[in-house]
């Protein structure tokens, strides 16, 4: 293993992919020694990207909740099949909404940031300070951004996908006349455990391209200060179209191949 | 499986005496574009000297001296670092061979989101297992040794430049390096920190027989540390080696463009006024 990870080390280039053999060759080499994982960094990265977005993902999350609630009452209430609403909402939260919306969420509030705050430090010289003092910024500065977010969006869409629960729940006592007992048992329920495990999944790669591309648009800056704008801008647009783009596969895969 | 190099300074190397050639460049050429910066240049540096590159604005000191510590490959030519040839290295074998030197940024290149302290104690926590308390006495050692006593806790954004310069030789200093290279250490400081920075220069050349590579054009300073002096030409002369030699050999030097440079003066054979056609043809196009 040791040999894999000096080899990856070797690698020249700033290309997407040597970032990530270099994150993953230190992650292979945290695997025996936690401390190239920077313990205290990663942590102060999770509370960074993590606790601090939570207020706005469970204003989305409920609002998502509220929305679903209400736009299948107007069709299913036709169909007098108002008793489904609880199954649909948490089965769309949970395979789908959930996963993509708390993503896009973390794409704007994070993903920009961590490509904006690595961008300034490219322009300043920092990374560069790094390299020549022998610090591998992938060790330093991504690794513990790499593992803040991996962890904590999943973290973050379970809690989303709760939240959001609880905003149809609101709608459906408040309007539908349902009983909080009847509502919970079935939003409980329906989904099975392969629902919320696949919504997870999801969740775990949208970490994965969400904080590569941020931390590869920020290492690619130049160009003083518009750089650094013009990296922001590329690593949403880049995020959101990946998610998506993933987001299409991997429902394809789950629902039509597994 | 351990980080490669955890106590300063471990493994086989080969320790400069005085006199022995720690860094030799060969043939160095750097073009952007077609547009060379630096063009065949060659020269040796001795352990123990201070060497000083100086050259006008945009002439390519920066440049070059990114070249020396393998921040940039250059386009062709060879550098010999600590007798190693630092152009054909990978990333990885090049950490070993920064260990061994520091450098001090032309415009500090402080880590902002880190205090003074911070930035000073980062390269030893990082390659050291030397005890907390122990980094903290270094620090304020060398902030001490930069005038900054008392400044730990200060964000770099609070500093003035002068200050950030100061850090950033502090910083540079922070592993006891064989070689420190640095980038205009004294340009924006006032006439006292211009002394106290050039016997800092001084002192770990002379005291402790470090080798020190300084990029300065305040003549003063020039002629206050240096033991040889490499003079770099820009305009028409862009990228090549004016004169090399000790500071006599350079005050002696009758080339006009050096005693131009030497002396300060607006007129000579520098090129800053166009001809009057030339300035019109320049404004108003070829047509
Ligand atoms: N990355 C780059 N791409 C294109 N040209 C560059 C690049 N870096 C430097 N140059 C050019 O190389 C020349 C030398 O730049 P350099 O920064 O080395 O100058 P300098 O001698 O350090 O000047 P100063 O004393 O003002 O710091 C400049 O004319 C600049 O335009
Ligand atoms: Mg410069």
């Amino acid at each position: 293993m040791k040999f894999v990870v000096n080899a990856l080390r070797r690698v020249e280039g700033d290309g997407y992919v040597t970032l990530n053999a270099r994150i993953y060759s230190f992650l292979l080499w945290g695997l025996t020694n936690p401390r190239v994982l920077s313990p205290s960094l990663t942590l102060r990265q999770m509370i960074r990207i993590g606790v601090e977005a939570l207020p706005m993902a469970s204003l989305v999350a409920l609002s998502v909740g509220f929305i679903l609630a209400m736009q299948s009452s107007t069709e299913l209430g036709k169909l007098g099949a108002n008793a489904f609403i609880p199954d649909l909402v948490s089965l769309s939260l949970l395979r789908e909404l959930g996963p993509l919306l708390i993503a896009i969420i973390v794409v704007g509030r994070s993903g920009s940031a961590v490509a904006a705050e690595l961008g300034t430090m490219k322009v300043n010289e920092e990374i560069e300070a790094l390299k020549v003092m022998a610090i591998s910024p992938t060790r330093i500065l991504v690794v513990p951004r790499y593992l803040a977010l991996m962890i904590m969006l999943p973290i973050l869409t379970v809690f989303g996908n709760c939240v959001g629960l609880a905003g149809g729940w609101a709608v459906c006592i408040g309007t539908l006349d349902m009983t909080s007992s009847f509502y919970i048992t079935h939003a409980v329920q329906r989904p099975e455990l392969w629902d919320l495990y696949s919504g997870l999944i999801k969740s775990v790669v949208f970490a994965h391209l969400i904080i590569t591309i941020a931390c590869y648009q920020g290492l690619g800056v130049t160009g003083g200060a518009e750089g650094v704008g013009r990296a922001t801008t590329a690593s949403v647009v880049y995020s959101i179209l990946w998610i998506i783009i993933a987001d299409a596969a991997l429902t394809g895969l789950f629902f039509f191949v597994l | 499986m351990r980080e490669a190099p955890r106590k300063i300074g471990s493994g086989p190397k080969k320790i400069f005496k005085a006199g022995e050639i720690i860094l030799e460049v060969r043939d160095l050429v750097q073009a952007f574009g077609d547009r060379r910066v630096l063009d065949n240049i060659s020269f040796q540096v001795r352990a123990g000297e201070t060497f000083v590159i100086m050259g006008g604005s945009g002439c390519g000191k920066t440049t070059l001296l990114r070249c020396l510590i393998g921040a940039q490959k250059p386009t062709s030519g060879s550098i010999h670092l600590f007798g190693e040839d630092i152009t054909r290295m990978d990333p990885f074998e090049l950490d070993r061979i920064r260990l061994r030197f520091g450098m001090n940024f032309q415009f500090g290149a402080l880590f902002q989101s880190l205090t003074v302290g911070e930035n000073i104690a980062l390269p030893l926590r990082h390659h050291s297992d030397v005890d907390s308390s122990i980094i903290e006495m270094i620090v304020k050692m060398k902030l001490e040794l930069v005038g900054l006593t008392g400044f730990e806790n200060f964000m770099p954004s609070e500093l003035s430049g002068g200050m950030r310069k100061r850090v950033g030789l502090a910083r540079a200093l922070a592993l006891d390096p064989e070689i420190l290279f640095s980038d205009e250490p004294t340009s924006g400081l006032d006439p006292v920190m211009t002394a106290v920075v050039d016997q800092l220069t001084l002192d770990s050349t002379r005291k402790i027989g470090a080798t020190a590579v300084v990029v300065s054009h305040d003549m003063t300073s020039v002629f206050r540390i240096a033991t040889r002096i490499l003079m770099l030409g820009n305009g028409p002369r862009q990228g090549q080696i004016v004169a090399e030699g000790t500071p006599e050999e350079i005050r002696k030097n009758p080339d006009p463009f050096l005693q131009q440079f030497v002396r300060g003066e607006a007129d000579g054979p520098i090129p800053l006024r166009m001809a009057q056609d030339e300035y019109l043809k320049h404004l108003l196009g070829d047509g």
